[in-house]
């Protein structure tokens, strides 16, 4: 059961991510704007490394039969996921988010370590959850200045991204309950509700207005 | 608190009001785009040049001044422009 939802979950996330930058890159040919060049890295990024998981569950269910996939495709997918999640936040401008003070500095960066010493994948797990939560305080203050929905699905759907994140470490201190099939669950709400908004926006080329 | 405006939002102003035809000639005239734009004289010279040498925007020869109007290519970038403004503003950023 909770094989097939990594499965369904990646594959939702291949998905949202492609069409999302692909639309970003389309912007981008279009306008030229640097922010739909960052977008559509960090959709493509995001898209192609949930695609690696879902290839990761694919093998080892019906080839490796290990009963877990594989720890290297398992990082490389977290880690091209974390680039995506990096742009997004670089693109609202990180650098405001990170305390200036070097002491400061090296007491936000401890608990990582603390966390998640033992594997780089559990690193990059931490690092895409505070990429996450960081996108997600943006995109929501962005709701509030400009009151548009469409905002705040993106806002909603990136919080529950970082929230699925979170839920899915407490499983690991408590394994064999409900929180890793919730985790997934509420992952996939994340990756529905960032792709709400991509509905609106026609996949034809861009044609002249005559009433403009 | 002021809004910081990119370069890339500017342009659109400038090419959205050197689409309005406020009186009987063709084109806009430099001050419409002023007020309309909110932008210096200056910086406003500087960007006019660069989209007509891009073929965004079309020089017309009036009585006694330059005006100008936005070019077939201009509108279709302008198209472009006003539907990813909105598809980037989804996301909290600005174009």
């Amino acid at each position: 059961m909770e094989f097939f939802l990594e499965i369904i979950l990646n594959l939702v996330g291949l998905l949202v991510g492609l069409v999302i930058g692909t639309i970003s890159y389309i912007g981008f040919k279009n306008t030229a704007s640097p922010t739909l060049f960052r977008l559509s890295i960090a959709f493509f990024a995001i898209g192609i490394g949930f695609g690696i998981l879902a290839a990761g569950f694919i093998l080892d269910d019906f080839i490796f039969k290990t009963g877990d996939i594989n720890r290297g495709i398992s990082t490389l997918g977290v880690a091209t996921q974390v680039v995506g999640y990096w742009f997004i936040a670089f693109s609202h401008t990180i650098r405001t988010f990170f305390p200036k003070s070097r002491y400061f500095r090296s007491i936000g960066a401890i608990p990582l370590f603390l966390v998640s010493f033992n594997y780089v994948e559990n690193i990059l797990r931490a690092v895409s959850f505070i990429l996450l939560v960081y996108g997600a305080i943006e995109t929501m203050l962005s709701y509030i200045q400009g009151r548009k929905k469409s905002t705040l699905f993106v806002a909603v759907g990136l919080g529950l991204l970082g929230f699925g994140e979170f839920i899915g470490w407490y499983s690991f201190v408590f394994p064999e309950t409900v929180l890793y099939v919730t985790s997934i669950i509420v992952k996939i709400a994340g990756l529905i509700s960032v792709g709400i908004p991509v509905s609106k926006i026609p996949l034809r080329k861009i044609s002249f207005d005559e009433n403009l | 608190m002021a809004e910081h405006r990119t370069q890339m939002k500017i342009v659109g102003e400038i090419l959205d009001t050197a689409t309005q035809e406020i009186d009987e000639y063709e084109g806009t005239t430099i001050t419409h785009i002023i007020r309309n734009a909110n932008i210096s004289h200056g910086r406003l010279s500087r960007i006019l040049n660069n989209l007509v040498s891009q073929g965004l925007l079309e020089q017309v020869t009036s009585k006694r001044s330059y005006r100008y109007k936005t070019s077939p290519s201009g509108r279709e970038f302008l198209a472009a422009y006003k539907t990813f403004r909105e598809f980037s503003d989804d996301f909290g950023l600005t174009i």
